[in-house]
């Protein structure tokens, strides 16, 4: 199957995680948001922080495309295919958490923003500079070249933009915050796809440079 | 100072972009030094674009030559077992763009050829994916942009916990208020009692 130059890199792993994340965008998409509880100082009252309808329904479309994109990542075979996959999942990862009514959260998930803007330079670049050196941007036809020092450099750009559009480790400390947000399903959605696109970057980039 | 401080310090959300741009900045830098050659083997070329220009071409750097259903044009693609039909049609333009075309010979590097005056078919003969991902990026970025400027997250005015506690304090301060003007009033009494007796 191929949609003109973009074809599928399928083998079983790559499937497995394709139909692993379709099976999760299924559950969330028919999963309700929790209800968080807190205990109040002073008084023998409980708070309740609930998601209303509106935000609930903003949060559940973005989440569903957000899984898409992360299952089409898994198995497209063409790089700049996969970097406009993760560009996508980090706008609407930003997009997920920004609806949160809480002025701390809104607060980290700027910062989290100003990052995922910042990295489009070093993922279109990295692409960029791999496709300058192959000639292609085809998974299947780099598999066969030999990596230069140009190659390496644009891999390395394109895991330090793949870092940040995802956020994991150096940049958890501003996702974090986000994670104290009534909305359970929803955010899962978010720590689910940066833990599969990671795991996907980090094989893409040992194609290129092996 | 102790490491643990340290990392604590830097993993404040807000200088967690700061240190990332200050890295990738560096890093940058250090590309300068990485020897860059463009491999000459690339898909879907084109001729030079001075070229282009000094044949007088109305359609400058986006020109792929060939001739419509007559000969293919320049094409060189990945996979051209999927694409049977590359390189008949290399692209498509609007009446209006036809006209500026005929008057002007730099339609090409003119803002009609942009949006959607000329549109490049071979890229979207075999790229087609990236465009409809590329246009979804956007669509998501505008519904998120609106979604947040219609419902504006960061307004809690109109929450009703917040009604709430200031009717609480406008009720204690109207009370307040009618304490202090009935002691006055009783005061006031008092004053006229005395004078009158």
């Amino acid at each position: 199957m191929a949609f003109g130059d973009i074809v599928l890199y399928i083998n079983p792993f790559h499937l497995f995680m394709f139909v692993t994340m379709l099976v999760f965008t299924f559950l969330i998409a028919i999963g309700r948001t929790e209800t968080q509880v807190e205990a109040e100082l002073g008084t023998l009252d409980d708070k309740t922080k609930k998601v209303d309808l509106k935000e609930f329904k903003a949060r559940r479309f973005l989440s569903i495309i957000c899984g898409i994109a992360t299952a089409g990542a898994m198995i497209t075979g063409d790089l700049y295919n996969l970097t406009l996959f993760m560009s996508l999942i980090g706008i609407l990862n930003i997009g997920i958490i920004s609806s949160v009514k809480q002025v701390e959260v809104l607060d980290s998930v700027f910062q989290y923003g100003l990052i995922a803007m910042m990295c489009s330079l070093p993922l279109f670049g990295g692409a960029a500079l791999i496709l300058g050196a192959c000639g292609t941007v085809s998974l299947l036809a780099i598999q066969s070249i030999k990596p230069t020092a140009m190659m390496i450099f644009g891999a390395i750009l394109m895991f330090i933009g793949a870092c940040g559009e995802s956020g994991i480790a150096p940049f958890f400390a501003s996702k974090a915050e986000m994670f104290r947000t009534p909305g359970s399903p929803f955010l899962l959605i978010v720590h689910l796809s940066s833990l599969f696109i990671i795991i996907r970057v980090i094989e893409v980039l040992l194609i290129i440079c092996t | 100072m102790r490491i643990g401080d340290l990392f604590n310090k830097f993993a404040t959300p807000k200088r967690v972009p700061r240190l990332f741009a200050l890295i990738l900045g560096l890093f940058l830098i250090v590309g300068f030094l990485v020897p860059m050659a463009l491999n000459p083997d690339q898909i879907y070329p084109r001729l030079e674009p001075q070229v282009q220009i000094e044949a007088n071409d109305p359609a400058a750097p986006y020109d792929r030559g060939g001739e419509v259903l007559h000969s293919p044009g320049i094409t060189d693609s990945q996979y051209p077992q999927y694409e049977p039909k590359l390189g008949w049609i290399t692209s498509y333009v609007s009446p209006l763009a036809q006209f500026v075309m005929s008057i002007s010979p730099y339609f090409g590097t003119s803002i009609y050829s942009s949006p959607g005056g000329l549109i490049d078919e071979i890229l979207y003969y075999t790229r087609g994916f990236d465009t409809v991902l590329e246009s979804s990026i956007l669509m998501m970025a505008f519904i998120i942009a609106s979604w947040l400027s219609i419902n504006y997250t960061m307004n809690r005015k109109n929450e009703v916990e917040n009604i709430q506690k200031d009717v609480k304090i406008a009720i204690s301060e109207s009370d307040r208020v009618a304490n202090e003007i009935s002691k006055s009033n009783q005061k006031a009494k008092r004053k006229q009692m005395r004078r009158e007796s």
